[in-house]
């Protein structure tokens, strides 16, 4: 029970410089230990999927929030409840496609950039691409397969920070998914 | 309204120094590398006091014939100098000091962003583009 007296739905403050600081050393250590760019993403891709297969638990349990009853609800849930959580921002929901499969994530301002100028060796770096991570991984918990993809980012000189998501299919056999 | 703008290193070499005519260039250095004597005469005469009162601001360094060297010192020891225009008369004290104060942040920020490592030249748009705006500002 001492486990759930800490768990309320009230959020801890913490310094965001702190926080920027350690995403940006863990992603500059990535840089120093893999050769290209690819791997690197390849690799917060991982680091993401590994924290969103965990997080959703936690996001469960303290956002109390029901089963989503389609993708658009999925979305609202993400951008007001998930992000709101645990970034502290609420990023908007636009550029629905047609069938209703795929949207973007518009974030005016991403915590995790702060400071950060990417270098010019590093123009095919994906830096926050461990957001992308936590999407898949916590969807996948929760039976829904997604792709996630950065298509603009403020760090490659866009004007805002854009993350494409598309639904792929549900999953329908409840075996727990291995770690990666 | 300032001509020329250097980050020194605690170490005494230069992480960052511009210059606005390019032609005289060298004039500047020179003029930058002179003060840091002045820099280290102040910090060491200054020294306790500077510290009791949290003063980074180091005033006038030298004036020359045509121009005006101010200087600033960090906590970290890191320098700030600026060469403004001599008949630049409407220019306050008080600008000073909030000219050294935004490069101050400006430096923080570079000293924040993970890809730069602490005591390489200072190589940041952002920085630079700072900088920029404080040299063309005429007033």
């Amino acid at each position: 029970m001492s486990r759930q007296s800490n768990r309320g739905t009230e959020s801890k403050k913490m310094s965001s410089e702190l926080f920027t600081l350690t995403y940006g050393a863990l992603v500059t250590q990535l840089c120093k230990d893999y050769e290209n760019d690819e791997d690197v993403n390849k690799q917060l891709d991982k680091m993401g999927y590994n924290i969103g297969v965990r997080l959703i638990e936690d996001f469960l349990a303290r956002s109390n929030v029901g089963r989503c009853h389609d993708f658009r609800e999925t979305a609202d849930v993400i951008a007001k409840v998930a992000f709101k959580m645990y970034l502290g921002i609420t990023p908007s929901i636009t550029n629905w496609s047609p069938a209703g499969d795929e949207f973007s994530l518009i974030l005016e301002n991403n915590p995790l950039v702060d400071f950060v100028e990417l270098p010019d060796n590093h123009s095919s770096l994906i830096y926050s691409n461990l957001l992308c991570g936590v999407l898949r991984g916590a969807l996948e918990m929760v039976q829904m397969a997604v792709e996630a993809k950065f298509v603009q980012d403020t760090l490659k000189g866009d004007s805002v920070t854009e993350i494409r998501m598309r639904f792929i299919r549900r999953i329908e056999d409840n075996l727990p998914a291995g770690e990666e | 309204m300032a001509v020329c703008v250097a980050v020194i290193a605690k170490e005494n070499y230069p992480l960052y120094i511009r210059s606005v005519p390019t032609e005289n260039e060298l004039k500047f250095h020179y003029m930058v590398h002179t003060s840091l004597d002045v820099v280290d005469e102040k910090i060491s005469a200054l020294g306790k006091a500077l510290v009791d009162q949290r003063e980074l601001y180091l005033g006038l360094l030298y004036p020359t014939e045509d121009h005006k060297v101010y200087g600033y010192v960090t906590n970290s020891k890191v320098k700030f100098v600026m060469v403004v225009d001599a008949s630049n008369t409407a220019l306050r004290d008080n600008e000073i000091r909030s000219m050294f104060r935004k490069l101050h942040n400006s430096y923080t920020d570079v000293m924040c962003n993970p890809f730069y490592n602490p005591g390489d030249r200072i190589q940041s748009r952002a920085f630079d583009s700072m900088v920029t705006s404080m040299m063309i500002q005429v007033c």
